[in-house]
């Protein structure tokens, strides 16, 4: 346990650890912060899309900074640090080891974070995530833009430095009697997600340089005024940020491969299949990048190819729907509140799936590209999929961290509204999608079907805000006042798992 | 094995040949021109009701393993490896 | 671990592998028919810029914001960028193109009802993205 909080540490004695449980901590405490302010920036835009006029954002430009910045903050400053949290305080457990391979290594990673996500929220910049040229280059106002740049340049390093971390504690720190293939599949998936950084992410910090450089002048890589294609950077991007998806996805899927069997009182139903499903999607991952681009005026040629590599990585997914479920099958499962979240998960990461495989038919696509399907479509994979399983996972890992049980009743609460609030908001998008309502628009036309959808999507947004609310009262709360937890079995399942949960941590 | 496989190819053949002639029938002078509309929506449609179907076979195995599984279930038995007490 | 029957996982992987490969082949034989333009489609130029759709028509008539057509026949448009990456929608007759500065990207279709429809903006081009619209009025045939 590392956070007893009737009993504080120091804060400076947690600020300049390196070692694997403080710096976890740091990342965990640092990615909630974050979920909760993302959060509440969705509420913000679900506010002013209430109906159509103006509610609450009195103009488009703010708007577009909020739902740019709302992008930016969950994927880059919550989820992918949530993942580096339980990466750290786990993976040296995992393979048997006495910290991460490179401890002060560790700690300047995290560090990059919050100055970054301070550049980031400083800056309030206005062209997506995704910054695409000619926009973000000849029309983006400074200095948010360039703020934005230099923000994510540092989170790729962090990202970077996080993966050969990962990668060498894994690979060569790991004790020599645990053979890979008998490593928990939650260290795998942080295996193989570090692997996809280490091959992805460089791109992108390629091209966010090539984007710095044209937008002082100085290059026109993306400028078609001087001679650039603002294609190139879409495909730079897209190399990244599709392989980019599954980072995000795959340690949500091995935090449930600790859930599920865990709570099913059974094992995984095939460790085998778990790496092989992994190993797969790492690789076919790269295959599809420009299903995004569809739209863009690419050959027939083109778009088949990636349509079949976006089709090819479905098999690898599926997988993992078959290995929980058939490790659920034959057990007897205590439905307390972590596997809930990991059952909505799954149920939510298969209607994901489905709305991207009609997505990557080639002609379906002119329906629903840059529509609010596409929105409903990721937001259930990353609300749906990661939040469920990475939420799931903190409840879990609560009475560890802290030596203290949540509230359970609240967490059961905060499961149920979620959940409704999450088909409200993004089944409904899908359907909004298909009439036709854009993305990224600060007012829309009062067309009656659009009008009605929003309402329904605002109100079950408000549902989910009411949830994390009750979310961050449950965390604070029971940190600090919560019952002790029996540090050998906090949920009463009985058994002994195959590696302790316990960290040592020096300081304690 | 091949039943479902030989099943699976009866289907798409059934479903393809349709929307293949209804599409070659399409000519190139005025009024006979491929309606973009109608092509695209039909293949929507027909994947929705193939996603529609799968989702219900996948919830449907969802909601009665937990139902089946679950641990107040009158007919729920401890699993072998509780046994031992190691899984 | 390693005692589990494997074959049901095997069966339900092969029928996620047939249920792509089916929706693969649909949808290329669905895009290959849609890319096919008709021969004697009229052409329009699509002009996109911060925050308007202009077009031009084969004889020189120039339109702003509205785009008057003749049902019944094919129409092949070119569209173009003045400034940053649009995209021209018609989403009632599911024509979507993205107009990016420096090239010419092209989409056809042929209107079979007659009326008014919303042409939209579908990739993020800044302050007044939201309100890139303009109406798509086709005619019945002499009108």
């Amino acid at each position: 346990m590392v956070l007893e909080l009737q009993k504080p540490r120091p804060i400076w004695q947690i600020m300049f650890s390196t070692h694997h449980t403080d710096v976890g901590l740091l990342y965990l405490i640092t990615s909630l912060a974050f979920m909760f302010m993302g959060g509440a920036l969705a509420l913000l835009l679900r506010v002013e899309l209430f109906s159509p006029g103006v509610q609450l954002i009195a103009d488009s430009m703010t708007y577009n900074r909020i739902f740019t910045v709302h992008g930016t903050t969950l994927i880059f400053l919550f989820i992918l640090p949530s993942a580096s949290a339980f990466g750290n305080y786990l993976v040296p457990i995992m393979v048997r080891y006495k910290d991460m391979a490179y401890p002060k290594l560790n700690a300047v990673a995290f560090w990059m974070i919050p100055p970054a996500g301070a550049l980031i929220w400083l800056g309030f910049a206005d062209f997506t995530w995704y910054a695409y040229p000619t926009y973000s280059v000849i029309s983006a106002p400074g200095p948010a833009a360039d703020m934005w740049i230099f923000g994510l340049k540092i989170l790729g390093v962090s990202s970077i430095l996080g993966a050969i971390n990962f990668v060498v504690t894994i690979m060569k720190c790991k004790h020599p009697d645990l053979p890979l293939s008998k490593m928990p599949l939650l260290a795998w998936s942080y295996l193989t997600s570090s692997l996809i950084i280490l091959v992805a992410v460089p791109t992108f910090a390629a091209a966010l340089l090539m984007l710095l450089t044209d937008r002082l002048g100085a290059s026109g890589f993306f400028n078609p005024a001087m001679g650039g294609d603002p294609i190139a950077y879409q495909h730079l991007f897209w190399f990244t940020f599709h392989p980019e998806v599954y980072i995000l996805v795959i340690p949500a899927i091995g935090f449930m491969y600790e859930i599920f069997p865990r709570f099913s009182r059974k094992p995984i139903f095939s460790h085998g299949s778990g790496v092989t499903a992994f190993t797969l999607l790492a690789i076919v991952g790269f295959s599809s990048w420009a299903h995004h681009m569809y739209a863009s005026g690419m050959s027939f040629t083109e778009k088949t190819v990636f349509m079949v590599g976006t089709l090819a990585a479905v098999p690898a997914s599926a997988m993992h729907t078959f290995n929980f479920l058939a490790t659920m099958w034959g057990g007897r499962i205590k439905f307390a509140t972590p596997i809930m979240w990991a059952v909505g998960g799954i149920a939510l990461f298969f209607s994901a799936g489905a709305g991207g495989v009609v997505n990557a038919a080639m002609p379906l696509d002119f329906v629903s590209h840059d529509t609010y399907w596409v929105v409903g479509h990721f937001h259930l994979f990353v609300m749906g999929t990661i939040l469920f399983g990475t939420v799931g996972f903190i409840y879990y890992m609560f009475p560890y961290v802290t030596g203290r049980m949540y509230n359970e009743t609240m967490g059961k609460i905060h499961f149920i509204l979620s959940f409704v609030g999450t088909v409200l908001v993004f089944f409904t998008q899908h359907i909004l999608g298909l009439f036709g309502m854009p993305r990224r628009i600060y007012d829309y036309p009062a067309i009656p079907e659009w009008v009605q959808m929003n309402i329904i999507i605002s109100i079950g947004a408000f549902i989910i805000g009411i949830a994390m609310a009750i979310f961050l009262g449950n965390l604070i709360w029971s940190s600090a006042k919560g019952k002790p937890a029996d540090m050998d079995d906090p949920f009463g399942l009985g058994g002994k798992y195959y590696f302790p949960y316990q960290a040592k941590n020096p300081s304690h | 094995m091949k039943a479902i496989i030989g099943v699976g190819m009866v289907l798409a053949l059934l479903v393809i040949v349709p929307s293949v002639e209804l599409v070659m029938a399409a000519g190139d002078t005025p009024g006979e021109y491929l309606n973009r509309v109608d092509v695209i929506w039909s293949l929507f449609y027909r994947l929705m009701i193939i996603a529609f179907t799968v989702g219900i076979v996948v919830s449907g195995m969802i909601v009665w393993l937990v139902m089946r599984f679950r641990e107040s279930n009158p007919k729920a038995k401890p699993t072998p490896y509780e046994k031992d007490g190691t899984w | 671990m390693g005692n589990h029957s494997t074959w049901p996982e095997w069966v339900y992987v092969g029928v996620v592998v047939a249920l792509m490969c089916y929706v693969g082949a649909e949808a290329w034989n669905i895009e290959r028919i849609i890319e096919h333009v008709p021969e004697d489609a009229e052409l329009i130029k699509v002009t996109g810029q911060q925050w308007l759709w202009t077009f031009e028509h084969e004889d020189g008539t120039k339109e702003i914001g509205e785009l008057h057509l003749e049902k019944g026949k094919a129409y092949h448009f070119e569209i173009y960028s003045k400034d940053v990456i649009h995209s021209f929608n018609i989403h009632d007759y599911v024509v979507l193109m993205d107009a990016v500065p420096g090239r010419v990207n092209t989409v056809w279709f042929s209107p079979d009802k007659a009326g008014e429809f919303d042409i939209q903006c579908r990739e993020y081009c800044g302050l007044i993205h939201y309100n890139m619209r303009g109406t798509l009025i086709v005619e019945d045939k002499g009108a």
